[in-house]
This record gives C-alpha cells, sequence and structure tokens, in this order.
C-alpha cells in the first residue's frame, strides 16, 4: 500500500529529525545555524501536511500541533522549532478563514473595544472540508521557506544604514546573520570590529577569521576586556539565539556583559534578529531557559582529583533584559523592543501560544 | 593461519567502496560475566540497571546509535529475557529506529570471548564492528577513531585488527576504575600499542626492550587513559577469537595479540580522546561516579532531562545547581535539595529533607528529617522518618523503618515481589549487604550465574522461607539477610572491595612514597601464597630422591625429574638448588630419626654427597648458586644446632666433591654473616680451620701458579 509507505517514511523522517534535535548541540551550541533549523522544519512540516491523513484544517492543526510539542520538547533550548510550528498553525488558520470567504484580516484588527467586547476566544471548528485548503497551505508554506531562504540577505541588505565608514563595531561569539551584516558593509565601507571571544567555547575566534578573511579590520579580545574597550567602540552588533517575547533577548553567555556595558558608554546596541527567531516564550519560565552543557570546556575531564571536589557549570545563554537593546534589526525592518508584541501578534495566534 | 585466508578472501568478494557504503554494525555484549553486583545482579541483570533512572543499557544504545551505528547485535545470556523485553518495549525495536537492534541469546556464553566466537560461527559481522559491553555509558564521537582505523586497514593491508579508545584522564580521576588500569606503550606517530599492561596491584612495570627497538623512534608510554571499553575490531577479531579458544576477555586478546605480533603481523591501535566521556559502570565505585558525573552533566546530551530513550512520562525538568525533578514530584516544608539532586516521577519527600548528590527513583516515598547523601535509591523504594542514608544503594522495592542509619557503601538487593526491609531504630556499618536472598544458599548454588534464572528464583523463594530473619542483624521488624557484616575481617574486605571496587587512594603523593617500603613486604606477600607449591616439591624432590636411592637410578634421570618437578610446582631456580641442599642434608634425619648423634649423620650424609654430586653440580653452575647453596647449608645447620660440628666435613667432602669451589665458600664466609647466630656459627673452631686451611690452599695454589 503506497499510503502507508508515504506515512512510515514520514514518521521515520520525524524520527530523525528528533533524534538530531535532541543530539544537536553538543558544545558550541547547534551544529546547523537556526536559520536551517528552521527551514527543516517548515519543510517537514509541509511533508506532515501533503502526507498526513487530514480532512479538515481542524484535524491538520491536531496533527500539527501533536509534532511540534514533540519537535519542541525534543531540544527545549531550540525555540525556532516552536516558533515554525506556530507560524504553520497561523498559516492554516489564515488559508481556512480564507477558504470560508470571510478575511480573517479583519478580524485581526484589534482594538480596545474589541477585546472587551469578543469575550472569549473565536468559536471556529475548522471542521469544514474545503478542497483546495491542502494545495493552499502547501503553497503559503512555501511562501514561509522562501522568506526563510532570504532572512539573511534582507538584514545584511540594511547593514549599511547602520554601519558608517571609520566605526569602531564590537560583536560578541559568532553569528551568522551579523557575520553576513558585517561583510555586507565591508563592501562599501572601512570599518575596525572588535570580537570578544565567548570563552570557553571561543567561537569569536571562528568569527574573527571569517571577518578577517573578507578583509575587515579584526580585534579579538577576551571576555574580561569588554568594559574597557566599550569606550571606544561606536556600536555593538549582536547576534542573538532567541527573541523573547518582553523584547528582551536569550543569547550566548557573554551577551549581558556587553549589553551592561554598552549601556554605561552609551553605546547602541543593535541586535540583528531573523523574524523566525522571535518566540512567544516568556524570559520567567525558568526550566526551559537555560541550557548547561559539559563542563568539559570550563575544566577538563582531565584535570582529575579536583573534580570530585567542585561543582563546575557550563551554561550556555544568557538573558538580556529589553531596556539595555536600542534597535532590533529583522528581515522586515528596525524594531525598537517595544514594538516586538506587536510582531508577535502579527507573525503567531494568540490561541497557539501553549501548543 | 587460517584469518589471514579469511581475510584475503574477504578482500576479493568486496572492494573498498563497497565496504563504505556498509552499514556500520556494533556487538553489544549485554553481559558482564563477573557477580560484581551480586547480590543485585541475581535479580536484574547488570544492562538494566539503573543509572540515572535509565538502564545502563540503553546509554550503550543511544551512544551507538549517535555514532550511526545501523545495526546492534545485542549477546545476552544472564537473565535475557528482562533483556529482551525491555529492549522490545524500548525505542530501539520501533520500526522507525535508526539502530536495527539484533538481539542473540544463549546460555552458553561465558566470556567475551564466547560471545565472539559465536559471532564468527555465525557470521554476523561484514566489515569494521564496535565492540562495546552494555554498561559503558559515552558520549564520545568515535567517528574519528573509526575513519583511522578505516585509513589505516587501507594502508597497511589489514594488519590492524583493532582500535581502542581511550579517554585522557590523569591518574587519581574518581571515574577511572583501578581494576582497569592500564600502562599502554605505544608508537607516537601510528598510534600502534607495543605493549599493555593492568596496573592493578603491581609495584614494578616491566617492559620489554624489543618493543624500543624497532618502528619509528619515539615513544609514548602512558597511564593517563582511562579504558572506555569501547573498540573498534575488524572482522578478523571475531576469526581470530575463533582461531585461539583460550581467549576469554579483551585483555587476553591484546595480549595474545602484542605476543604474537611477529608470527601472525596483527597490530592494535589506539586512539585517545580529550572530548567526550566515556566509562563503564565496571563496579558499584563506578556505579556511583558514572551516577554523579551524568547528574553533573558530563555525558551531555545524555542527561536525564533530555529523556533519550523516548518513553512516556519520563522527562524531568532541570533547574539550578543540577537539581532535576521528575513529573508530580512532591517536596515537603523546609526540605532541600541542595545540589546534584535526581527525583523521578511520582515520588513524595516529607518535610525538612536534606538531599545532595542523590538518585532518588520513580514512585518512592520518602518520610520527614531524612538525610540523603550521594544515596542511590531505585524505584519503589519507602524511607520513614528520620533516616540518614550516606553513599549507599538502595533497590527496587526497599523499605526502610524509622531512625535507620545506613553508612557508606551499604547496599540492598532484592526480589522484586518480597522486599528488604530495614529497621527501625539500627545503625548498618560501613559495607553492609543486605538481600532477599540468602548468603549460604548461594553457596549451595554456587556459580551458576549463567543457568537459566525462572525455576531457580522458585525453588530459592522457598528456602528462604524456611530461614528466619535475624532482628539483631536487620532490626525488630526487618526482612533480609546480611551479606557482609562489616569491613573488619580481611575476607569481607575482599568481598567489599569486589562489590564496590578498590577505593582509589585519597594521597596518592603518600603511596608513592610507601611504595619502597611496601616493596619488601610485598615480595614476602607474593611469596607466601606458593609456599603449598614449595612445600609439595621438596615432597617429591624427597620421594624422588628416595626411590632413586632405592632403585639405583642414574643421577642424570633424577635431574630430569627434579626439572620437570620444577616447572610442575612453578619453582625458582634458586628455591629448587636451597631445596634439594636441604633435603639432602635432612636425609639422615628422615631416614634414621632426629636422634643421631653428629657421627652418625656425617657417617651417613657423606656418601649420599657423593652418590648425588652430579646432582649437584648440575644446579650448581654460577657463583651466585654457590652462594645461594652454601646459605642453604647454613640454614640448616643453624636450624639442628647440636650438629653444627658437621657442617664443616660436609662442607669439606662438597668441596672435595668440587660441588663448591673455594672462592665461593670463602666469600660466604666473610659476608654472609648477617645475625648472632650466624656469627656464632662462624666462631666453631673446626670450621675456622677448614677455612685457615683453605686459604692455604689457595695461597699455594697461586704461588704455584706463579
Amino acid at each position: 500500500m503506497p499510503g502507508a509507505d508515504k506515512e512510515a517514511d514520514l514518521t521515520e523522517r520525524i524520527e530523525a529529525f528528533l533524534a538530531d534535535l535532541k543530539r544537536g548541540g553538543c558544545g558550541t551550541g547547534p551544529i546547523r545555524g537556526s536559520g536551517e533549523t528552521a527551514r527543516e522544519t517548515t519543510a517537514l512540516l509541509r511533508k506532515v501536511t501533503a502526507q498526513a491523513r487530514w480532512s479538515s484544517a481542524g484535524d491538520l492543526m491536531e496533527i500539527i500541533r501533536k509534532e511540534g510539542r514533540r519537535m519542541t520538547a525534543a531540544q527545549p533550548s531550540e525555540t525556532t522549532v516552536g516558533n515554525m510550528v506556530l507560524r504553520v498553525l497561523k498559516i492554516i488558520r489564515e488559508e481556512y478563514a480564507r477558504s470560508r470567504g470571510s478575511s480573517e484580516e479583519t478580524d485581526q484588527q484589534e482594538s480596545l473595544h474589541k477585546l472587551l467586547t469578543s469575550g472569549g476566544l473565536s468559536d471556529e471548528n475548522f471542521r469544514q472540508h474545503y478542497v483546495h485548503l491542502k494545495a493552499n497551505v502547501i503553497e503559503a508554506i512555501n511562501e514561509l521557506l522562501t522568506e526563510l531562504e532570504g532572512t539573511t540577505d534582507n538584514i545584511a541588505m540594511q547593514a549599511l544604514e547602520h554601519i558608517h565608514s571609520n566605526e569602531v563595531i564590537m560583536t560578541v561569539g559568532r553569528s551568522r546573520t551579523v557575520e553576513a551584516f558585517l561583510k555586507d558593509a565591508a563592501r562599501k565601507r572601512k570599518f575596525h570590529v572588535i570580537v570578544a571571544e565567548c570563552a570557553p567555547f571561543c567561537q569569536g575566534h571562528e568569527m574573527a577569521t571569517n571577518l578577517s578573511k573578507a578583509s575587515i579590520e579584526t580585534t579579538v579580545i577576551a571576555d574580561a576586556a569588554i568594559f574597557a574597550v566599550m569606550s571606544r567602540v561606536n556600536k555593538v552588533i549582536i547576534g542573538t539565539q532567541t527573541v523573547l517575547a518582553n523584547g528582551g533577548l536569550r543569547a550566548v553567555n557573554g551577551t549581558h556583559t556587553v549589553a551592561l556595558a554598552a549601556r554605561h558608554h552609551s553605546t547602541p546596541l543593535i541586535v540583528c534578529a531573523p523574524m523566525f527567531k522571535l518566540s512567544p516564550q516568556f524570559p520567567n519560565e525558568e526550566d526551559t531557559f537555560h541550557k548547561f552543557v559539559s563542563p568539559h570546556e570550563v575544566l577538563p575531564f582531565t584535570e582529575g582529583e579536583i573534580l570530585s571536589k567542585v561543582n563546575v557549570h557550563c551554561p550556555v545563554f544568557d538573558y538580556v533584559p529589553p531596556e539595555l537593546i536600542t534597535l532590533f534589526i529583522s528581515n522586515i525592518g528596525g524594531n525598537a523592543p517595544s514594538y516586538i508584541y506587536r510582531l508577535m501578534s502579527e507573525l503567531y495566534h494568540p490561541e497557539d501560544h501553549d501548543l | 593461519m587460517s584469518s589471514r585466508g579469511g581475510k584475503q578472501k574477504k578482500g576479493n568478494v568486496t572492494s573498498e567502496q563497497e565496504e563504505e557504503e556498509q552499514p556500520l554494525q556494533a556487538v553489544l555484549v549485554a553481559d558482564s560475566f563477573n557477580r560484581r553486583f551480586f547480590p543485585i545482579s541475581k535479580d536484574q541483570p547488570r544492562a538494566l540497571l539503573p543509572l540515572g533512572n535509565v538502564a545502563m543499557i540503553d546509554y550503550t544504545l543511544e551512544f551507538l546509535t549517535s555514532t550511526g551505528v545501523q545495526e546492534t547485535f545485542v549477546f545476552c545470556c544472564w537473565m535475557s529475557n528482562k533483556i529482551k523485553d525491555h529492549l522490545l518495549k524500548s525505542k530501539w525495536c520501533r520500526p522507525t529506529s535508526p539502530n536495527v537492534v539484533h538481539i542473540i541469546t544463549s546460555d552458553l556464553y561465558r566470556s567475551l570471548g564466547d560471545v565472539l566466537r559465536d559471532v564468527d560461527a555465525k557470521n554476523l559481522v561484514r566489515n569494521d564492528f564496535i565492540l562495546v559491553y552494555g554498561d559503558v555509558v559515552s558520549n564520545i564521537d568515535v567517528s574519528q577513531a573509526l575513519q583511522e582505523h578505516r585509513h589505516r586497514r587501507k594502508v597497511d593491508k589489514n594488519i590492524s585488527v583493532m582500535t581502542m579508545v581511550f579517554k585522557e584522564s590523569s591518574p587519581g580521576h574518581k571515574s577511572r576504575c583501578e581494576e582497569d588500569d592500564v600502562i599502554v606503550a605505544m608508537d607516537s606517530k601510528s598510534k600502534r600499542v607495543l605493549h599493555y599492561q593492568k596496573t592493578q596491584g603491581l609495584k614494578k612495570l616491566q617492559f620489554p626492550m624489543n618493543i624500543f627497538q624497532h618502528g619509528s623512534d619515539e615513544f609514548e608510554i602512558r597511564h593517563d587513559l582511562l579504558d572506555c571499553h569501547i573498540s573498534i575490531c575488524s572482522p578478523q577479531v571475531a576469526e581470530l577469537f575463533t582461531d585461539n579458544f583460550d581467549y576469554q576477555t579483551r585483555n587476553d586478546f591484546v595480549r595474545g595479540i602484542l605476543v604474537n605480533e611477529e608470527i601472525l603481523g596483527n597490530q592494535i591501535h589506539l586512539y585517545v580522546t580529550q572530548d567526550g566521556y566515556g566509562a563503564r559502570v565496571s563496579n558499584l565505585q563506578m556505579y556511583d561516579s558514572v551516577s554523579s558525573d551524568m547528574v553533573r552533566r558530563w555525558v551531555y546530551p545524555l542527561t536525564p532531562e533530555a529523556n533519550f530513550t523516548d518513553q512516556q512520562g519520563q522527562g524531568c525538568t532541570h533547574s539550578r545547581h543540577n537539581v532535576y525533578r521528575g513529573a508530580e514530584v512532591s517536596l515537603g516544608h523546609g526540605s532541600q535539595m541542595e545540589e546534584n539532586v535526581l527525583i523521578g516521577r511520582d515520588t513524595s519527600i516529607g518535610a525538612n529533607c536534606h538531599i545532595s548528590n542523590s538518585v532518588i527513583g520513580n514512585n518512592c516515598t520518602i518520610g520527614d528529617n531524612v538525610v540523603l547523601d550521594r544515596a542511590h535509591m531505585w524505584n519503589n523504594v519507602h524511607i520513614s522518618s528520620n533516616v540518614e542514608i550516606h553513599q549507599s544503594v538502595v533497590c527496587d522495592g526497599a523499605v526502610v523503618k524509622e531512625a535507620v542509619r545506613l553508612n557508606k557503601q551499604c547496599y540492598f538487593s532484592m526480589l522484586p515481589v518480597s522486599q528488604v526491609v530495614i529497621g527501625p531504630n539500627l545503625s548498618l556499618p560501613e559495607g553492609t549487604v543486605v538481600s532477599m536472598h540468602h548468603p549460604e544458599e548461594e553457596e549451595e548454588d554456587d556459580d551458576d550465574e549463567f543457568l537459566s534464572d525462572d525455576q531457580e528464583v522458585g525453588h530459592s523463594k522457598d528456602k528462604t522461607r524456611q530461614k528466619a530473619f535475624n532482628p539483631a542483624e536487620v532490626g525488630p521488624e526487618g526482612k533480609g539477610y546480611i551479606w557482609k557484616a562489616s569491613m573488619n575481617d580481611t575476607e569481607d574486605e575482599e568481598l567489599a572491595q569486589c562489590l564496590w571496587g578498590l577505593v582509589l587512594n585519597p594521597d596518592p603523593e603518600s603511596d608513592s612514597e610507601s611504595e619502597a617500603s611496601e616493596e619488601s613486604q610485598d615480595r614476602s606477600r607474593s611469596v607466601s601464597p606458593e609456599i603449598d607449591d614449595v612445600n609439595a616439591f621438596q615432597l617429591e624432590v624427597l620421594g624422588t630422591l628416595q626411590r632413586g636411592l632405592e632403585e639405583n637410578i642414574v643421577c642424570d634421570n633424577l635431574v630430569l625429574e627434579i626439572n620437570s618437578l620444577k616447572y610442575a610446582y612453578n619453582i625458582t631456580l634458586k628455591e629448587v638448588m636451597q631445596i634439594l641442599t636441604r633435603v639432602v642434608l635432612e636425609y639422615p634425619f628422615q631416614q634414621q630419626g632426629t636422634q643421631l648423634t653428629t657421627l652418625q649423620y656425617t657417617g651417613s650424609l657423606l656418601p649420599l654427597l657423593k652418590t648425588w654430586s652430579p646432582v649437584f653440580k648440575n644446579y650448581i653452575k654460577r657463583a651466585q648458586d654457590h652462594l645461594d647453596c652454601l646459605s642453604a647449608v647454613e640454614e640448616l645447620f643453624l636450624e639442628q644446632d647440636t650438629h653444627q660440628t658437621a657442617m664443616v666435613k660436609v662442607l669439606m667432602k662438597m668441596y672435595q666433591l668440587e660441588i663448591l669451589e673455594e672462592e665461593a665458600i670463602l666469600k660466604w664466609f666473610s659476608t654472609g654473616a648477617t645475625n648472632d647466630k650466624s656469627r656464632q656459627l662462624r666462631k666453631n673452631q673446626g670450621l675456622q680451620k677448614f677455612i685457615q686451611w683453605l686459604k692455604e690452599a689457595e695461597d699455594e695454589s697461586s704461588e704455584e701458579g706463579e
């Protein structure tokens, strides 16, 4: 039976993806960038949409939710996966509404009056069957995929607006987005980049190598020197792992130090974050917020006896509160942290926030 | 040489590209073939013992799967049904699993060697495979090692048969298992193992010189290696095990290969890694340290909250100070989970408890004011109030009543049905083992660890009922038997060490200092177990000589017989000589009783010496031999002090018979005196005269020479 084959193939692919997620991020963070994870998740969800058995939008959403829950549980620190699931759910809702003829757009227009009068959440049951729904959803997901593929370029395109000649720019660790951003600016302008090495994984070294290959004047500093060097810096440009719902960041450790130093010297802090990093999560959800990896990098296993006498921890992320951030640069333009809530409601449907 | 043949065949059939494409295979041995975890392992195979609330075999399978193994053969022997059930229920046997698990069971496996011979017999492996035990916990990325191994095999035409994975860790590391401590000499460039030796209990290490003479000019001798018990094997390994049916363990194999390297041309290589974590839970000491390493996230991403076994409800959350909580855990008022604590689901903890460095299983209940430190509690354990547990393992379903104190290294083992109950008001000393199995029962059914368990458990239960529990040992309401009461008796200490492994010396420096002084004791210790052999040998020599005299056997044949005895009893040449001298000198006493006068003694001894002089001459050749012989003579006459005057005559006769040389005698006389008695002996007039005479004779002869 070809149908059964397809389904087996699908579950196999999902399992493989889950296993990858679970093992992903040995030490230095994700093996692949979050952009790639986002694309893979979306592609997988497209496959689910195409191959799973469902008759109405409600069924499909249930299936996607179920898989989404498993995917997010596999690696809670990888919020991109959850974000993509939410995006797909939102797409299904929109397509369903469009098929029904009513435009979801008008419903979305929130006003204080509407919030008061609507009472509960919408009582839509999504049970109606539409022939073209599947094709439409897949089409919309394809659009999302194209959007995802263009994010880095879209962000990099804005580089010239933010980086001027002879500026000194500080960054921390390695971010693919920031790398592309700086390289794009370097095509027209000359500037100096200072990279904080970001111990213990020292992704900063790799970043510096890549930048100097693109003939950007680059200096690597130890994390301890961040504050001392900050007075010379014109702008801090960093990447992030996640943008939280309150506009704060969950970024590689060391970022908070940079942000505080920048605030002290009133240096603008710019965060390059594609939209798919925007997560409806708030920073108080402590349990899934942190990620501790093997303490090997902090105190090597070879140290011997000392290890039985001390506790060694190796956290991966820092929380950066929104008040330290000047500007977010996403693929759709620059936004202040206070505007994040608005983007959130545009991207995700409020009913989906909890999978 | 059959291995060679097999190799070539293989090389012809599969081209190298095909080899690359073939799925990576692994052989997992889910049996330890020892009784380290006894009596726990009586009810539960070791591979299924929970480590951080997950069966150990799951860690091993996860490790294999994450390194890209696509086909795993799990070999089980002891309690194979349980392992099979476990695996069938686990995610490894789901159709979507990327790693296909085959379970092979047999009651006949008694060692790793048997398993690998079976691998060869069934022709299971087609390519390089990974060999691990079912209790290895690791996150090492062996793909690098695998690549190196394959590269070597391609370049060197299948000479390299095995690559062992070691992790760098300095001596004194708590996760180093003393039993597995090895010293390895290797070629720095090619990573070839030249010499491999377990160092447990050794004070001296010897390296054969020839390992440094050929090969490259850079060598490393390393003692900072932790054996991960992960080896990448070529298919020949299985063949070699078949060819050499006496190989039992990997250690045998490695040593065998190294010894026969020149003949068979096989080599073993080493892969030393600094990253990752790999250790085998080979005893309770290791269980404790691997468990704590796991909770401290050294094995990331195999952490408790990752729920890599993908079981429903197994997930837990991770918060500060490495505290992991499962679902539905309740914590009483004032209780503290200090650090490195893992608590399974549905466990409830009372008020004012202090828990640190502990692992608590699912469905446990813990009362108020409980102190747990380095405790390992498995599932369904019930602990009442005011209990203190330190560094102990409390197994499935145990009940610990009020005010019990468990000191270091206690552990309980129990049947799944009837449970051990301890207390109330009891303090168990260090190293206690309590089990529902009666220790004697164990002696009765001896080492049938390998037999099928089902009937056996049934019939041992009947016996259990007949024997009463000792309330002094396990408390007024207690159920269970004490296995090893305390560490005071030497015998028990050995057993406790056996269970816990050797306790690491907390201060290695003082250890090395005392090493020199210990050496002399050590030597006497090493001799002591041989005493029986020496005695037996002495009796045999006596018998041989007697027969020789009676049947008039030629001395050459006597020598032959003594030589064969020497090998049979594993006696050194020096000892042979001393014993021979002693036997001969005591011969008259043996034959005619100890009441002989000196005159009678010498009268009967001197002809004997003459008869057996060829035998002596055969053994006494080097200068040292002469001295040894003389010291044996001296020793005997020191014991028989009434016959000291006879000594001169004996020496004289031996000198005349050219058994002893004059230089040796003179040397012995001048230097040999070590205590008062022997000094006294040397003051004997007859002896003085004899020496005087010897000296003169020497002078004369030297004069003559001039």
